[in-house]
């Protein structure tokens, strides 16, 4: 009964639910802000996101006539939902493990798809043609960058558990007690193709600009999001919040997990890990490159994240 | 039950744009997107976002005369968006039909088709007086709220 207590609360309070909202708004808020500086503007205030959920409570939720009204107004919950128990499973270094019976890879994997269904799911019901592209473009991108990650995943679970004498372990507990034993993969040559896989990958999870094709504002009119408005279209920003705080999350637990014991040390080395994958993974990305079309991304993360990602997976499995 | 209107101060710091072109002779379109875009006169800092689908839009910049061709196509834009909403108008084709107010194409003025709260006049109207009509249109979206 208490392990389900704890449990609860990790989606509720910390790391998931309330903590996981704040920080994934407080993130988009500096990315917002040093996007605006790098272009030498203003930019907004830092508390933006959290300005713009508020204001989308006030609006009114139009529902259009083509729509199916049940699945237009409730898929984006279970984005939210599949997002805080997500965010509940990622451990975050000598500050929080997951309850060994919810803190695995593998459900995490199956978790992280969830967003980009709930948005094909969501296009395709808003009746909109727009919604329509989307959901293809959605479903072409999620094939390209699904592969890749799972195959990421392998590669860390099978170099961790032949390291631990067995054959493979999906237990994210393991994969970071292991790396704080024997160093972080990001330091092991073994690791580095999976490393640059992932790097390949999270920019196009948290759909920034390169691979932001589905959501397209300028083509598609913001595709699936289009007909939505109001509360139910700050679900949807809130659910990308939390997803971004899941997938750097989960990048720093597979590959960087090296923290100081101790509560506030590992808490502040892990703020300092996520800010630099954010600057650098998605600020300076979004802001120095176009958008791909979906033909040229597909081809690019069958090419280059899947190729390392084999790699990564045969280098380990052999040496 | 001080909150709300607490909240309704925050909510007023994000208000999102849309534009719609009725017909304008383009002039007032650039001069609106080099209001938002170049760094010089940079909107985002008053949390202004222009949005591409009208059904995320607070504040709706119209511009042009509203010829008899996109008439139909304004309004039922107009109809998509969200309440509560605020409608500027800028140049002067929308409030008089400016250089085509002459011409058989045209319906301006547009406010009788289009409830229209704030006018920025200008031909085009500069960059400092879109931004003024803005915080206009803020201030009047804050008692609509
Ligand atoms: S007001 Fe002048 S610049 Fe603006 S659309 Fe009309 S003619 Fe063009």
């Amino acid at each position: 009964m208490s392990n389900q207590i704890a449990i609860l609360l990790a989606v509720l309070l910390f790391p998931g639910g309330v903590f996981a909202l704040a920080f994934g708004l407080a993130m988009k808020g500096v990315d917002r802000r040093v996007a605006a500086r790098l272009q030498s503007r203003v930019g907004p205030p830092l508390l933006q996101p959290f300005f713009d959920i508020i204001k989308l409570g006030f609006k009114r939720t139009m529902v259009p006539a083509a729509a199916n009204e049940t699945v237009f107004l409730y898929t984006p919950l279970v984005g939210v939902v599949a997002m805080l128990v997500a965010a509940a499973l990622v451990p975050i270094t000598s500050v929080y493990a997951p309850d060994a019976a919810i803190g695995n890879l593998l459900v995490l994997l199956y978790l992280l798809m969830i967003p980009g269904i709930v948005l094909m799911i969501a296009g395709s019901a808003s009746g909109s043609p727009y919604g329509a592209i989307g959901f293809s473009r959605e479903m072409a991108l999620m094939i390209a960058y699904e592969g890749p990650l799972v195959l990421i995943a392998a590669a860390v679970a099978i170099r961790t558990g032949m390291g631990m004498g067995g054959w493979a372990t999906f237990s994210l507990n393991d994969i970071v007690a292991y790396q704080q034993a024997h160093g972080s993969f990001l330091f092991d040559p073994v690791m580095w193709p999976a490393v640059a896989a992932f790097c390949f990958f999270y920019p196009a999870n948290v759909g920034i600009v390169p691979f932001d094709i589905p959501e397209a504002e300028t083509e598609v009119l913001e595709g699936p999001l289009l007909e939505y408005s109001g509360p139910v279209l700050a679900l949807f920003k809130i659910m990308s919040a939390l997803k971004k705080v899941v997938v750097l999350g989960l990048g720093i637990a597979l590959f960087f997990p090296a923290a100081p014991a101790g509560i506030v040390g590992g808490f502040l080395v892990w703020l300092v890990k996520m800010a630099v994958m954010m600057l650098v993974g998605i600020t300076a990305v979004r802001l120095s490159m176009g958008r791909m079309r979906i033909d040229q991304a597909f081809v690019f993360f069958l090419k280059w994240p899947l190729l390392l990602a084999v790699a990564s997976l045969a280098v380990v499995v052999v040496v | 039950m001080g909150l709300i209107p607490n909240f309704k101060n925050i909510a007023t710091r994000s208000p999102w744009i849309y534009r719609i072109n009725a017909g304008s002779c383009n002039g007032c379109d650039v001069e609106m997107a080099t209001t938002a875009l170049i760094p010089r006169y940079d909107i985002e800092r008053l949390g202004c976002q222009y949005c591409g689908s009208p059904k995320h839009a607070d504040i709706v910049l119209i511009s042009g005369p509203l010829t008899v061709r996109v008439k139909d196509a304004v309004l039922r834009m107009y109809e998509e968006i969200p309440d509560p909403k605020v409608t500027v108008a800028v140049g002067v084709c929308p409030i008089s039909g400016g250089i085509f107010r002459e011409s058989y194409a045209v319906l301006a003025p547009i406010d009788q088709y289009i409830p229209i709260d704030v006018n920025v006049p200008g031909c085009p109207p500069r960059p400092q007086a879109i931004i003024a009509g803005v915080a206009k249109a803020i201030a009047i979206w804050r008692e609509r709220l």
